[in-house]
């Protein structure tokens, strides 16, 4: 498939900061893919995003080095209004994102730039709040949401503009259990029904896991690992020194592939998880 | 959510446009008693518009700034008849006619010319502000952004303050009393770093516009922010007490 | 303890958080509070502390009301660590931070100090008092945050979302500390979507729906009521979620953790005491 989007040799540098945020970092993300990536607290995932959508190097200052092009457009020279056609973003701060005073005037905005006609809007409007399970909030003020909800709204405004790619930085953060599988569903849906490339940054592996084809773990600016998430989960070792989760059933069934009582692939799931213990009773002759 | 008042209701220019000839009138106008009125009348229009009270911490601390100006100023100005001396034995501390009638138009004019900018900022978002700069004025967006970031600035400088009083309260800081001076006191130190908070967070606004695709070319309104008459009429009747004054 | 009596909240704008909520949480207990984004968590935390009092019925911590009584000085009593610390750290070094709280108590010198150099060696500290927190990462500003709050000796200990914004590594910090003090007796009150968290270190769950409280109880009982929990927006544990099928044939009951179902699971199948878990007493 296609490359869409290609980070060459990547260095950043935070203002006068002696240590770089990314460090040489090269990363090829092709149309179609969901791509997770995760890593400790100041990896550099934040970073990464900010790279991706233009904001670094546009809005924020520091020194840096090489390349990243998205749809063809090498992001230095596009101004982030540009990129804003091809790639959308949410951010790690829903709070700090929103920038009109009640829902509906929120998720509308990206659709004004994108000189949508009005009568356009309003069933984009709706699909996107009823995709992050928020159609009744639609003429509350932003003020008067909780963190939650400010971040669903966050996520449903970059969901209406339907761009090619989506930036995503830790938007579960603060969402119910059920909402963080609710957006993971639909970030699937979007991924396989609509071919919308989704580069997803989150700490929450046990969450991300199931739904992502590809698995990328950043440590001080690098990237220190790169494959399927099944593979990554496997590499115990790994998880432990980056300080990621372990997510609960992968981790049950590694202490007994440890226990010499489990030899099959790790599951990643729950449902996958319950079909191997079944299986394993069942080899016992118990249930 | 329908916008709380007519005030809120009007297009973003139509109250720059208010906002400019007040203080155009603040300019021209001389005595303390039309300064007084040009002030009560920006007080009616924030009263009419329900965001009196929400505008009042605000409106206290430009009274304040301006109080302070008045007292710097008015030690300053020796001409005219003396009316009392601070300390008559050092012979320093001389408050004359003129200086107290000068430094009451300066504190006053200085008072009704800033007074506008927190009634503006709580009737106006600024998302509205920007998209009217570069779609009605033409100016360049970068120079909006600028403007408006820097308008911002002041509510948010109040809301990082709310949080710290309240994370200060929640440590047993007894700030129920009203105490002006311990307001102050527990305020000071935090200067800096509410300031830094303050730039980096009021800077994210224009970060947000631009990543949605704001700027990328033309663009249609979900709510139109058409000029309706109300706005003609409002901007025509600024202009003439402005020309008025003027002329006056 | 805590005691909320038919407890509701109405915000001006009109909106109803909290409908009629009453509970009672014991001097020493570990509760969750869970529930779905906007289901009222966060505005029923402010009660404790006083920043917001109730629109009709009533809250009392340690007998105090909070209607009544100052923020000062239920300040005393319960500590609260808002969810992210950068809104509650303001002074230039972590030692100055920490001696903050105290310093309002009207302590003076030598107490000052051991307040300060405890509750810095309570959650790992020491070696940074003279640093300023600003310089610090977000995790240890987290635990300045604690510590702060902690040098009020505060019997209770409320925390909204500790853990977001946090890796795994610092959360899991977060809340080993957390367990230290409930096991020195402290009450602790925690607000979380992180059910893994919950199932490990909380004794209690209250429920939150729509300003409702629920449901409230142990844990595997909570957990275990599917109707409520689908109600609230939330998914049992990963661990419940693995054993639902077993657990309703009476197999591998009560299980929240992975090492716990490790154990388990390492019993039924070497077969020991096996008939004994499939036919419960
Ligand atoms: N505005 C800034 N100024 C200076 N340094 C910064 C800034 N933002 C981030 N850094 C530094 O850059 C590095 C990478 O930070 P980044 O925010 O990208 O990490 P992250 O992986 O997103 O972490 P988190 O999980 O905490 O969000 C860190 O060492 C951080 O301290
Ligand atoms: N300042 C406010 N004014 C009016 N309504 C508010 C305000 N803050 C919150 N609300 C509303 O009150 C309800 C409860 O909000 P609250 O913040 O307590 O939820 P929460 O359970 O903490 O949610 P989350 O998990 O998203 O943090 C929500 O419907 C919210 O929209
Ligand atoms: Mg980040
Ligand atoms: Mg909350």
């Amino acid at each position: 498939m296609e490359t869409l989007i290609e980070v060459q040799n990547f260095t950043f540098y935070y203002g006068e900061s002696p240590v770089p945020a990314l460090a040489d970092l090269n990363l090829t993300v092709r149309r179609g893919e969901f791509v997770g990536i995760t890593g400790p607290t100041g990896a550099g995932k934040t970073t990464l995003a900010l790279a991706l959508n233009g904001v670094i190097p546009h809005f924020q200052g520091g020194r840096w080095s090489g390349r990243v092009v998205v749809a063809g457009m090498d992001t230095a020279e596009t101004p982030c209004s540009r990129l804003a056609r091809i790639i959308g973003s949410v951010f790690q701060d829903p709070e700090a994102q929103l920038v009109a005073t009640d829902v509906e005037e929120e998720v509308a905005f990206g659709l004004e730039n994108q000189a949508l006609p009005r009568e356009e809007m309003l069933p984009r409007i709706e699909e996107a709040l009823t995709m992050v399970g928020i159609r009744d909030l639609r003429h509350r003020s932003l003020k008067e949401l909780s963190g939650g909800q400010k971040q669903r709204v966050a996520i449903a405004a970059a969901l209406a503009m339907r761009p090619a790619v989506l930036v995503l930085d830790e938007p579960t953060s603060e969402l119910d259990p059920q909402g963080t599988q609710d957006v993971m569903e639909v970030l699937r849906l979007l991924n396989r029904e609509h071919h919308l490339t989704i580069v997803l940054l989150e700490q929450k592996l046990a969450a991300m896991a199931p739904y992502i084809s590809r698995l990328v773990c950043l440590h001080e600016g690098r990237v220190v690992a790169d494959a399927p998430p099944r593979e990554i989960l496997r590499r115990e070792k790994l998880l432990r020194e980056l300080g990621l989760e372990d997510p609960p059933v992968a981790a049950f069934f590694r202490q007994l592939q440890r226990a010499g009582l489990y030899s099959r692939d790790l599951p990643l799931t729950v449902e996958e998880g319950r079909e191997e213990l079944g299986r394993l009773f069942a080899k016992e002759g118990i249930l | 959510m329908p916008p709380a008042s007519f005030l809120h209701n009007l297009h973003p220019l139509t109250k720059v446009v208010w906002s400019l000839a007040v203080v155009t009138a603040a300019f021209f106008l001389q005595g303390p008693l039309p300064l007084l009125l040009l002030w009560a009348s920006v007080l009616a229009v924030a009263g009419a518009g329900k965001v009196l009270r929400q505008v009042l911490p605000a409106l206290k601390g430009l009274a304040l700034l301006a109080g302070l100006f008045f007292l710097f100023q008015v030690f300053l100005i020796r001409e005219g008849n003396t009316v009392f001396t601070l300390f008559p034995a050092k012979g320093i501390g001389q408050v004359t006619d003129v200086g107290l009638y000068a430094c009451t138009v300066l504190a006053l004019r200085m008072l009704a010319m800033t007074s506008t900018i927190p009634v503006l900022l709580a009737t106006t978002n600024p998302k509205d502000m920007v998209v009217a700069f570069v779609e009605k004025l033409k100016v360049p967006y970068l120079y909006a952004f600028m403007l408006v970031t820097s308008l911002r600035f002041i509510p948010i400088l109040q809301e990082q303050l709310d949080l710290v009083l309240q994370a200060q309260r929640a440590r047993g800081r007894d700030l129920e009393g009203r105490n002006f001076i311990k307001r102050v006191k527990a305020v000071v130190p935090l200067a800096l770093p509410l300031l830094l908070v303050s730039i980096r967070r009021s800077r994210t606004l224009a970060i947000s516009l631009e990543t949605r695709g704001f700027g990328s070319g033309p663009r249609t309104h979900l709510r139109p922010l058409a000029f309706r008459p109300a706005d003609i009429a409002a901007t025509a009747a600024c202009l003439l007490l402005a020309f008025l004054v003027i002329l006056l | 303890m805590i005691r909320a009596e038919n407890l509701s909240f109405t915000y001006p704008n009109g909106l109803q958080a909290l409908k009629d909520i009453s509970f009672h949480i014991k001097k020493g207990e570990f509760a969750a509070i869970i529930g779905r984004n906007g289901s009222g968590k966060t505005t029923l935390l402010k009660h404790f502390n006083g920043l917001l009092k109730p629109t009709s019925g009533r809250l009392l911590i340690a007998g105090l009301d909070t209607a009544r009584a100052r923020t000062a000085e239920l300040a005393r009593k319960v500590g609260f660590l808002f969810q992210n610390p950068d809104h509650q750290i303001f002074l230039p070094t972590v030692a100055q931070e920490i001696a903050f709280g105290p310093r309002n108590l009207g302590l003076k010198g030598r107490e000052i100090e051991r307040r300060v150099a405890e509750a810095a060696a309570q959650v790992g500290l020491t070696e940074y008092l003279d640093a300023s927190p600003w310089k610090l990462g977000k995790g240890l500003r987290q635990r300045v945050a604690l510590a702060s709050v902690l040098a009020m000796g505060p019997d209770i200990l409320v925390l909204d979302e500790p853990t977001t914004g946090q890796d795994y590594r610092q959360a899991r910090e977060i809340m080993a500390i957390t367990k230290a003090l409930h096991r020195k007796g402290h009450t602790i009150i925690l607000v979380t979507h992180d059910m893994e968290l919950v199932a490990r270190y909380a004794e209690k769950a209250l429920v939150l729906g729509g300003g409702r409280l629920l449901l409230q109880g142990p844990l595997t009982e909570v957990f275990s009521r599917d109707d409520v929990l689908a109600e609230a927006g939330l998914l049992p544990p990963a661990v419940l979620r693995l054993t639902a099928p077993y657990r309703k044939a009476g197999l591998i009951p009560g299980v929240l953790t992975p090492e716990d179902l490790f154990r388990e699971v390492c019993t039924i199948l070497r077969g020991e005491d096996h008939a004994a878990r499939i036919l419960p007493a």
